[in-house]
């Protein structure tokens, strides 16, 4: 049997995945609240280009609200699923997430540590305090995670022991922002609240650079080390002696893992369940390459986050539905599937 | 009541039916109302013709819920309230989330926030007047202000007359989870029921506070008012008198339990001054006057 | 004698060279000045009770360990001044039980092997070996079924394909360095001879070293080219089977004496009462 490069099984997912998510975010920008055809949207890409005041109201609801949110949902589907990826890699588990390991509880609180305080502190990077301020929450509970279970008398190979720690961790920020919900005055606290349950209605021009930036560079780190990836899906050994710098690895796809996930965190609030099936659907198309993975991730990732934005924008027209709600109900029954099925082993 | 936001925002979607009505008629303006006062003053006012949606919380006058509505006033969408192409929106910086009053600016719908708060007698009448200059319709608001006053008079007299001052706990009851919300002192239901002639025995800075049942018991409160929707989930005054902190007290014992509806207690408005009559009876109830 | 490739030592053979290598968990010594010479084309076996520091020995040959002193030296290279990497090259460690959770196929495992010789898509190279390697044992049938599906002993073969296929090919004309960690746990006794047959087979080329811990003292008895026989961390005995397959040895290591048997074909037996 001729062992085939590990290219071609996988070459036909993508360019599907990517028809997939062009018609779907096509379906995304047209349909809402506000129904705006394609003409309109035409007549309001030329205008936002060259005469961005000339716009009505219809076309100025596309440019300021409805085109930036679609790509925010893509650049978030993709972030949180390769954070999925990423994660299941890295402890050798298929039922992990990155909010399982502290990462979006801990984001969470640093936004809400910026919503409550930011007005008492005087730091402030302009469009960016935000981003960093998830960014050091996230970072803060992830390291957290990791450096008990580096340190504490659990099995340095065991992930049971890992996830448990992340339970803890995860307790322990979800409360401080509980806590901070609950000592905030308005306006804030209508922000905390709002957002702990997911939503993209916050998405403007500005998070949707710092989103992109975020996500782009997330990728392209997190595919340099796809094979050393593929070689942790043996054990930290057989990676070892196979070449690879397990230590260094881990500390490279944690740091990926924050930006990424606080990042997304910080503008739409705590979405679970997105870094759990994507990986797990990819797996079942094709298989654990982690290469493939991630770069249908990012694909699918988007596809599935902006099929729940279009739910949670349309089911309860004209108000929404925050988007953690959607994902979980689809989610949750899929986590139990994965649970009872026979295909892994935990 | 922060954190009860997503529980009760999903709540008030689900059963708030009122996303699938439809506005047929003419209008000149196209005005979107986000605050339950402004809501009310407007259909007092008669200037209600313009008005093409609300806010959920917006439930009085009756007519108001045949009219379409744009969500919880904390959990806005733009688009959504953009959908119904309003030329003009309504609001009390009560709003959220934050990002959606931003988008509306960037939308360039234009906003009003009226300078009167109302949050006393004094404002609500400065309020009423502002809105009748705004809507043309200063001879009304003229008139329900001195409604309001003479309203108002009647009540303070017979609160003089009147020897105790019973003390009255106000609860929102199951709106999440079977949790006694209680009214402090400090809401606008709390100086109502000063006004009324009665105590609320719970201090506190916030509008409501979830209290233990423990702390109900020891309150002891004279009266107890349920909300209307707590009332109506238990049915009777018997279910409530068994509820655990509430079944020790004199209110309890005396059956002294009534039901009152919330949008009658949460803000001034024009009815103000009937409302406060209302829960004088409520009281006082069997009380001789001196 | 083998005389391809650059001469590291007189008379040709390549050497794993051990020497005083020693290496504590807190004070306890796991591996106490251990000194050995472990020489290519031949099945060099590592026995002793547990705890004697089997597998802390084998972790440090492999380089995994750092020893706390000594030096071990592959063909005179110190191990020590090799990244992971340039040791990836030209050693392979076979584990006892290696737990995937996630469904790969055969080939993908295997292909795992080649790693440490392509950055990006594999080379022709690298997929002759893979090839070569599956047929070697017998797991070409299999190359695209699922990992996951297969029995015990088949996930084993997968892993015995795999770790040769990554030292297949010799890099530079320099030894290549195979390590196994009692890989044997798993298998029924059919697949264990077949194992040992075809270690053997791969020595006849020469380059090859080879160090494996092993429980069943009649598998080192019957496929053993030189033992060595390990008690506290300390070396007992160490050389040809006859030299340290003695009841001496055995009572003082194992604790128990065996019965020595020899089979017509010459073949040693430990039978224990």
């Amino acid at each position: 049997m001729p062992a085939k490069p590990l290219a071609s099984p996988y070459a036909g997912i993508i360019p599907i995945l990517t028809i997939a998510l062009v018609v779907i975010a096509a379906f995304s920008i047209r349909f809402g609240a506000v129904a705006i055809d394609f003409n309109e949207i035409a007549s309001a890409v030329a205008k936002g280009w060259s005469a961005p005041d000339s716009l009505d109201l219809v076309e100025r609801i596309f440019v300021e609200i409805r085109l930036p949110r679609a790509l925010a949902c893509i650049f978030v589907g993709a972030s949180l699923a390769m954070g999925g990826v990423l994660m299941q890699a890295l402890f050798r588990n298929p039922i992990v997430e990155p909010g399982l390991v502290g990462t979006s509880s801990g984001a969470a609180f640093g936004a809400s540590l910026y919503f409550v305080l930011g007005a008492v502190l005087k730091f402030h990077a302009g469009p960016w305090t935000l981003p960093i301020a998830a960014c050091l929450g996230g970072g803060a509970a992830t390291a957290c995670v990791f450096l008990i279970s580096e340190t504490a008398a659990v099995n340095r190979e065991s992930t049971t022991g890992l996830l448990l720690i992340g339970i803890a961790v995860n307790a322990l920020f979800l409360s401080g922002v509980g806590f901070l919900s609950y000592i905030a005055r308005d306006p804030q606290a209508r922000s905390i609240t709002f957002w702990s349950l997911g939503t993209l209605s916050g998405a403007n021009w500005r998070a949707v650079l710092v989103l992109g930036i975020a996500t782009t560079v997330g990728l392209v780190i997190a595919l340099r080390y796809a094979r050393q990836l593929n070689a942790l899906m043996m054990g930290e050994d057989e990676a070892l002696y196979l070449g690879v710098h397990v230590g260094r690895l881990k500390l490279a796809i944690i740091a990926v893992n924050v930006m990424i996930v606080a990042v997304a965190t910080s503008i739409t609030g705590i979405i679970s369940f997105v870094g759990l099936i994507v990986p797990h659907l990819l797996r079942l198309m094709r298989g654990s390459d982690n290469r493939f993975l991630l770069i249908g991730s990012v694909f699918l990732g988007a596809i599935l986050l902006t099929l729940a934005d279009i739910v949670a924008r349309l089911v309860l027209k004209p108000a929404e539905l925050p988007i953690g709600i959607v994902t979980s109900a689809v989610g949750a029954p899929v986590f139990i599937m994965l649970l009872r099925s026979r295909r892994y082993r935990f | 009541m922060n954190r009860y936001l997503p529980i009760a925002s999903l709540t008030l979607m689900l059963f708030g039916c009122r996303f699938k009505n439809e506005d047929r008629r003419e209008h000149q303006q196209r005005i979107v109302c986000l605050s339950k006062q402004y809501s009310e003053i407007l259909y007092a006012l008669g200037a209600e013709r313009d008005l093409v949606a609300v806010d959920l919380s917006s439930t009085y006058p009756p007519e108001i819920k045949s009219l379409p509505t744009v969500g919880y006033h904390r959990a806005l969408s733009a688009e959504g309230i953009a959908s119904v192409k309003p030329t003009l929106i309504l609001h009390d910086n009560n709003v959220g989330p934050e990002h959606v009053m931003r988008q509306l600016e960037e939308l360039k719908i234009p906003m009003k926030v009226f300078d009167a708060k109302g949050v006393d007698i004094p404002t609500a009448k400065e309020l009423v007047s502002e809105m009748g200059r705004y809507f043309h319709r200063e001879a009304r608001a003229e008139s329900l202000n001195q409604k309001l006053d003479l309203d108002m008079g009647k009540a303070f007299a017979r609160t003089h007359a009147y020897s105790t001052k019973p003390k009255v706990l106000v609860i929102h009851f199951g709106r999440a989870m079977n949790t006694y919300l209680t009214i402090t002192r400090a809401s606008t239901a709390g100086k109502m029921i000063e006004w009324a002639g009665g105590q609320i025995p719970i201090p506190g800075e916030r509008g409501m506070i979830q209290l233990s049942p423990e702390v109900i018991a020891s309150a002891d409160p004279d009266v107890i008012l349920l909300t209307d929707f707590g009332y109506d989930r238990l049915g009777s005054p018997e279910q409530v008198t068994t509820l655990p902190g509430v079944d020790t007290t004199r209110a309890a014992k005396k059956r002294r339990i009534h039901r009152v509806e919330e949008h009658d207690l949460v803000y001034i408005g024009p009815r103000t001054g009937e409302n406060v009559l209302k829960l004088q009876e409520l009281i006082h109830a069997g009380e001789a006057t001196r | 004698m083998q005389v391809d490739g650059p001469k590291i030592r007189q008379g040709g053979t390549r050497m794993l060279c051990v020497d005083q290598v020693t290496h504590r968990a807190g004070k306890k010594p796991l591996v106490d000045r251990v000194s050995a010479n472990f020489e290519s084309g031949q099945l060099n076996l590592v026995i002793g009770p547990n705890g004697a520091g089997k597998s802390t020995l084998i972790k440090l040959l492999s380089g995994q360990l750092r020893a706390e002193a000594g030096t071990i030296a592959y063909d005179s290279m110190d191990v020590r001044s090799m990244t992971y990497r340039e040791l990836a090259k030209i050693r392979a460690v076979l584990s006892q039980n290696i737990e995937i959770s996630f469904p790969l196929r055969v080939w993908e495992v295997v292909m795992m092997g080649r790693y440490p010789h392509f950055v990006g898509r594999p080379g022709a190279a690298d997929e002759r070996a893979c090839e070569e390697v599956m047929r070697f044992f017998d797991v070409s049938d299999m190359a695209d079924r699922d990992y996951l599906t297969l029995s015990g002993g088949e996930k084993q073969r997968v892993h015995f394909a795999r770790v040769l296929a990554q030292i297949w090919f010799s890099v530079s004309g320099k030894s290549r360095y195979l390590f196994l960690d009692e890989p044997l746990t798993f298998l029924d006794i059919y697949y264990q001879f077949e194992f040992m047959g075809k270690l053997q087979e791969l020595l006849k080329v020469g380059d090859l070293v080879v160090v494996g811990v092993v429980h069943d003292l009649n598998l080192a008895a019957r496929f053993a080219d030189s033992i060595l026989l390990l008690h506290q961390g300390k070396v007992l005995a160490c050389g040809s089977k006859a030299e340290v397959l003695t009841r001496e040895n055995i009572q003082t290591a194992f604790r128990l004496e065996p019965a020595l048997l020899r089979t017509d074909d010459g073949t040693m037996h430990l039978v224990f009462e």
